[in-house]
């Protein structure tokens, strides 16, 4: 039987990243294969070369055994190729119905819009999914589960051959998502052909057929069938790297004193009982899955999130931090986001005023003065010291390089004088050069005394950065490992760890 | 429709606003609702919704004109100059200045589509080269030898109170709601500004939703402004001057979300008309007419606040 989907060799780069090299996938009728990858591994852009978002630089897709090229979103859509995107693609005010008819809602120049054809044809394919839903009810009105089954029903009405699932379970409770399960598995016995983009492990293994996963823009492997592949498996495939990983010293910070502890800490978001302790001079890597919790546990400690059980320690005492402002001026916390184009930086913005936007409320003078001169006096020389590639203070931080915009939002937080710096996927998207870099700029700044607790995916940077790792896994602390550099021994540890909540 | 979901429909508030408003104007001042009174309110009301509804079809898509005023101004004075000057008959002029209304939206939907420009910048450029044409053209004075029948359609009633010039404004409003809950390129309008994205992988052309919506804009536009010069009498280059804030207050009134992809055609309507009586209840009780503007400046922080309120809710039903 031909393949619905075939992706041979593709490459695709973006400046300074080699997002995807000789990548290659066979989707095939009536099977539901799964796309796994940590953060950066490369997911992201294979999905948008085979939804016809990016075109790849090399190699070629497939479609029924042709070569095809989508010129953009819209071929792909045509050419039978429908994805449930994780952003909701609906026209929230409109029914049911017109969602799913809006490319041909028919009508003419005077002639309106025939609601009843266009409610019953809708009807039509939300009976296919066995969905009992009125199609004159506002999208609106329903919950996220419903919202993607009618986008499930909308791509099948276009006679999708090929249906791609972005992560749709993430916000769905188990028994909605069960349903969905159950709706795929119908849809892969009427001979469709889909693909499954989940963090979750579980269900992976619980539906899919076969498995293509990525790490580091390659195939760690591709299209092998689901049958005899573990839990354990997945997880190596993902993880388990093989790179060269920078030869520090080991370090022992057991008499420093404590910088932030956090002492069975529960949270609005879900975390339960956490107990985490960072000390002057260390650094802390704390490890997990896409959806651990690690970064939202970081954003509650920055007091975006309530703290609903469990004391946060700053310095030895207690504290209640209610906002960010007061996790920076008062308890010296800092939070470089993994998400910089978003949260980190102000990209219109001059590297001056990037760097400096968290001293300005300390240099402002009577009257909310600011004179330049005094935040350059203060920005100038983190700058400096981070080697930051730019011609000026004032040139445009959008127009630096990726690794320079880190050091950047590396700066600002140096420039507020922060104890305490909690780095999140410093190197995603970041050349190797610019990799190392942050890697020795991380260990100079807790050679200094900063207290740093660094979340990343990347287990070979985890290993070779921290002094200790805490692993953890459905917002829980799961395991804390002193480590030893050596990198087998501690990523079987630490997959150890992520097991121990999975069995 | 269920009796419980009626509050919940956007024209509701504004109606019992309306029907609350008559009866204690009515209460205090009888002669409220004498027929002459309600000619007054009619005759104003029917201007305004052509122009409240010139922005609510921006409103729709998601964008904000900013040049309906200088559109319709510059619509005006052509109307009036080509019947003084070159002596063009009254439909003929009307159709050219409609036909220059439409022209000017095309071309403010045209620079955004292309361009990629917020609507807020192309329409504040545009607004003051209308507005500067129209003053540069007229040296603004107003032509005077406007023709009888023009008048005539500006202030005749056509049955009992009302006046002739409530027929446009009846053909807008129907137009309107076809248009928007009925046609193809109405829904299209409605869908680019609910989700620009999914909209655009449904394979709804953006650029031509935008030029539609606003060539309609101006078109109707250029239709408050010649409506205007027969109620006025006169081909006054500063017409329009004044519409841009009852433009925004009508339609969010009327439950209009501005981020787009929600209009109300009645609540736009009624929203009009709740101006018109604040208007009139004003000079009934002898306030300085001045403080129209104090009022409306509050009501519309009022309703943005309640829309605001109902956003938060509907989100809340999705989280």
């Amino acid at each position: 039987m031909t393949a619905a989907l075939e992706v041979h060799g593709v490459h695709k780069s973006f400046p300074g990243v080699k997002a995807l090299a000789d990548v290659g996938l066979v989707l095939r009728p009536g099977a539901i294969h799964a796309l796994l990858g940590e953060n950066g591994a490369g997911k992201s852009t294979l999905i948008k070369i085979v939804t016809g978002v990016y075109q790849p630089d090399a190699g070629e897709l497939r479609l029924d055994g042709r070569p095809v090229r989508f010129a953009g979103p819209r071929a792909a859509i045509s050419a039978g190729i429908g994805a449930v995107h994780q952003e909701r693609n609906l026209i929230p005010r409109f029914s049911v119905g017109e969602n799913i008819g809006l490319e041909r809602l028919g009508g003419g120049w005077l002639k309106g819009v025939d609601y009843a054809a266009l409610h019953a044809e809708a009807r039509k394919w939300l009976d296919v999914l066995e969905l009992d839903l009125d199609p004159r009810t506002p999208v609106s009105e329903l919950n996220v589960a419903r919202r993607q089954l009618v986008e499930i029903a909308k791509a099948l009405s276009l006679r999708t051959r090929v249906l791609l699932l972005d992560e749709p379970t993430a916000s769905l409770t188990p028994q909605e998502a069960d349903a969905l399960f159950r709706l795929m598995r119908k849809l892969r016995d009427e001979g469709a052909s889909l693909l499954f983009v989940s963090h979750k492990l579980e269900e992976v293994q619980q539906i899919c057929d076969e498995v293509t996963v990525l790490r580091d823009g390659r195939n760690a492997c591709a299209s092998r069938p689901m049958a005899g592949v573990g839990r354990q498996d997945l997880v190596r495939l993902m993880i388990g790297r093989n790179e060269q990983i920078a030869d520090f010293a080991p370090r022992s910070h057991a008499d420093a004193p404590a910088q932030l502890e956090l002492r069975g800490v529960s949270t609005a978001l879900g975390h339960v009982g956490v107990d985490l302790t960072v000390r002057k001079g260390e650094i802390v890597g704390l490890y997990g899955l896409v959806g651990a919790g690690r970064t939202e546990l970081a954003k509650c400690v920055l007091g975006l999130h309530r703290i609903t059980a469990g004391e946060v320690l700053v310095e030895g005492k207690p504290r209640r931090i209610g906002s960010v402002a007061q996790a920076i001026h008062d308890c010296g916390i800092g939070y470089v986001s993994e998400d910089r184009k978003q949260e980190g930086l102000i990209l219109a913005h001059s590297v001056l005023d990037n760097a400096g936007v968290t001293v300005w409320r300390k240099l402002a003078r009577r009257l909310g003065l600011l004179r330049d001169a005094a935040v350059r006096a203060h920005v100038g020389p983190v700058i400096a010291e981070l080697e930051v590639r730019t011609p000026s203070l004032a040139q445009t931080v959008g127009n630096l390089s990726g690794g320079n915009q880190q050091k950047v939002s590396v700066a600002k937080w140096l420039a507020a004088g922060v104890k305490i710096l909690m780095v999140d996927e410093p190197t995603v998207g970041v050349d190797i050069k610019t990799k190392a870099y942050i890697h020795e700029l991380l260990r100079r700044l807790a050679g200094d005394g900063a207290a740093i607790l660094l979340i990343t995916s990347d287990m070979p940077e985890m290993i070779a950065l921290a002094d200790r790792i805490v692993v953890m896994d459905g917002y829980r602390v799961t395991g804390e490992i002193a480590n030893t550099r050596v990198y087998k021994p501690m990523s079987e540890a630490i997959m150890a760890c992520i097991h121990r909540t999975a069995a | 429709m269920k009796l419980f979901a009626l509050p919940r429909a956007d024209w509701f508030g504004p109606l019992a606003i309306v029907l609350f408003a008559c009866a204690v104007i009515t209460a205090f001042a009888p002669s409220f609702l004498s027929p002459f009174n309600i000619q007054i309110l009619l005759l104003a009301a029917s201007v305004n919704v052509v122009v409240a509804m010139s922005q609510m079809i921006i409103i729709a898509i998601g964008q904000m004109n900013l040049a309906i005023g200088a559109i319709g101004g510059l619509a005006a004075v052509s109307f009036a100059g080509l019947m003084q000057v070159w002596s063009f008959p009254p439909p003929l002029a009307a159709l050219s200045a409609l036909g220059l209304g439409a022209a000017a939206g095309l071309l403010n939907g045209a620079l955004i589509a292309r361009t990629g420009v917020s609507a807020f910048v192309i329409t504040l450029a545009s607004l003051s080269i209308f507005k500067g044409a129209d003053l540069g053209i007229t040296r603004a004075q107003p032509f005077y030898n406007i023709p009888a029948s023009v008048k005539a359609f500006g202030n005749a009633t056509m049955l009992g109170p009302i006046p002739w010039l409530a027929l446009p404004a009846a053909l807008v409003v129907a137009g309107m709601w076809r248009l928007l809950y009925r046609q193809k390129v109405g829904r299209f309008i409605l869908a680019v500004g609910g989700n620009a994205n999914a909209a655009e992988l449904s394979g709804v052309s953006i650029e031509r939703a935008t030029l539609w919506a606003h060539g309609l804009s101006g078109f109707l536009a250029a239709l408050a402004g010649i409506m205007l010069v027969g109620r006025l009498q006169l081909g006054q280059p500063s017409i329009g001057d004044d519409w841009l804030i009852l433009s925004f207050a009508a339609p969010v009134i009327g439950g209009a979300v501005l981020s787009g992809g929600h209009v109300s055609v009645f609540g736009t309507l009624l929203g009009v008309v709740i101006v018109a009586i604040i208007t009139q209840a004003l000079v009934i009780f002898r306030i300085d007419p001045f403080f129209v503007q104090v009022v409306l400046g509050l009501l519309i922080l009022w309703t943005v606040g309640v829309n605001r309120i109902r956003e938060v809710r509907l989100s809340g039903v999705r989280a």
